[in-house]
């Protein structure tokens, strides 16, 4: 068993794919999957927090391609009306990742409100095929390669983050229009 | 119960001419745009998301894969979507039409409704989102421009008689 931290985490992610679409939540998400591999098949959601499944669903259902959300805890809790409609698409590939660390990271380290709240069987509930958590870093990767590889409906995977991160690296800067034409040009090479 | 949804001749023209070149067609319900939502229901792909701000995410989704979405939405989801509109679709340049209902608008005198009434034009204003109201006969011919050519977000407002709504 091996504790991982974000970064090991969203190291995963990119580690399990290529050239999939990736769509990255507000705050760190999207600062440490930049700073790892700025892909062109990276979509960087800098705000409108709580909407990246939403983001993850009209790419998936429009290409028909596999899709990968990578989402916090916090961002979940925003709104979950992404779940709801994710759920509601038994045929969507979408596999959705959630970096669950128990806090607001990028505003202060507070504690988001969801002790007692089971995100997976909340996704399991809304129709996802399949929710899966762990701790485990191994057991991580294996998961979301599984899911990533095989991805004929909607999937959560919890990654329940417990070690210390390094520190962050900086903001997603630049014209964010062009930053989605380059996300855009990749769908139109890879659809 | 339910309310049975009559078609008018004006949103069957309206449906018909988004149909040509704009899809896919999303949106949260709106009795005054019952009529238009019933017909794209039946003759396009539209799905219903739950809220607001969610269709017009799963809209960007669309968008980034290159189309030109539309989203069919009351006023009051529009205040719902103002953050997805502010810090996504606006300065990512997102394109997409927003079809929105003017819920508190004369003759809708509900007072629920009002506050957003009156605040719909402004904040598509400040917002910087190019709006044109619903006329008859139909005229898309500058959201298309917005949408199409220049690839951003555009919105068409639905004044409450338009279809036939009553108060």
């Amino acid at each position: 068993m091996a504790r991982m931290n974000k970064t090991e985490a969203v190291a995963a992610v990119l580690a399990a794919t290529t050239t999939e679409p990736i769509v990255c939540t507000t705050g760190y998400a999207c600062r440490i999957a930049r700073h790892l591999d700025d892909r062109p098949s990276h979509f960087y959601m800098t705000g409108s927090m709580g909407l990246a499944s939403s983001i993850g669903i009209g790419i998936a259902r429009e290409t028909g391609r596999t899709t990968v959300v990578v989402d916090g805890d916090g961002s979940l809790l925003m709104n979950p009306v992404g779940l709801v409609t994710a759920g509601a698409l038994p045929a969507l590939p979408l596999a959705h990742i959630v970096l669950d660390d128990g806090r607001y990271a990028s505003t202060g380290g507070q504690a988001v409100p969801s002790r007692r709240a089971d995100l997976g069987a909340w996704a399991l509930a809304c129709g996802y095929a399949r929710a899966d958590e762990t701790d485990d870093a191994a057991q991580f990767a294996d998961l979301v390669r599984a899911a990533v590889a095989r991805c004929t409906a909607p999937v959560l995977v919890v990654a329940r983050l417990t070690a210390a991160d390094p520190p962050v690296p900086g903001r997603v800067e630049g014209d964010l229009a062009e930053h989605a034409r380059r996300f855009g040009r990749h769908l139109a090479r890879n659809g | 119960m339910t309310t049975a949804t009559v078609r008018t001749p004006l949103a069957e023209r309206l449906a018909a001419d988004l149909g040509t070149d704009f899809g896919p067609f999303f949106g949260t319900p709106c009795g005054i745009l019952a009529p238009l939502y019933r017909t794209l229901e039946e003759q396009a792909d539209l799905l219903t998301v739950a809220r607001e701000d969610n269709a017009v995410g799963v809209a960007a989704g669309a968008a980034l894969a290159g189309r030109a979405p539309v989203v069919l939405m009351q006023n009051s989801g529009l205040a719902q979507s103002v953050n997805a509109l502010a810090s996504l679709v606006v300065p990512y340049a997102i394109p997409m039409l927003l079809v929105v209902s003017l819920r508190g608008v004369d003759p809708d005198p509900t007072p629920e409704n009002t506050v957003m009434g009156r605040l719909t034009e402004p904040l598509l204003d400040g917002l910087g989102i190019e709006s044109t109201t619903l006329s008859d006969p139909v005229d898309l011919d500058r959201a298309r421009h917005l949408v199409h050519v220049e690839r951003r977000a555009a919105a068409l407002l639905v004044p409450p008689t338009a279809f036939g709504w009553r108060a």
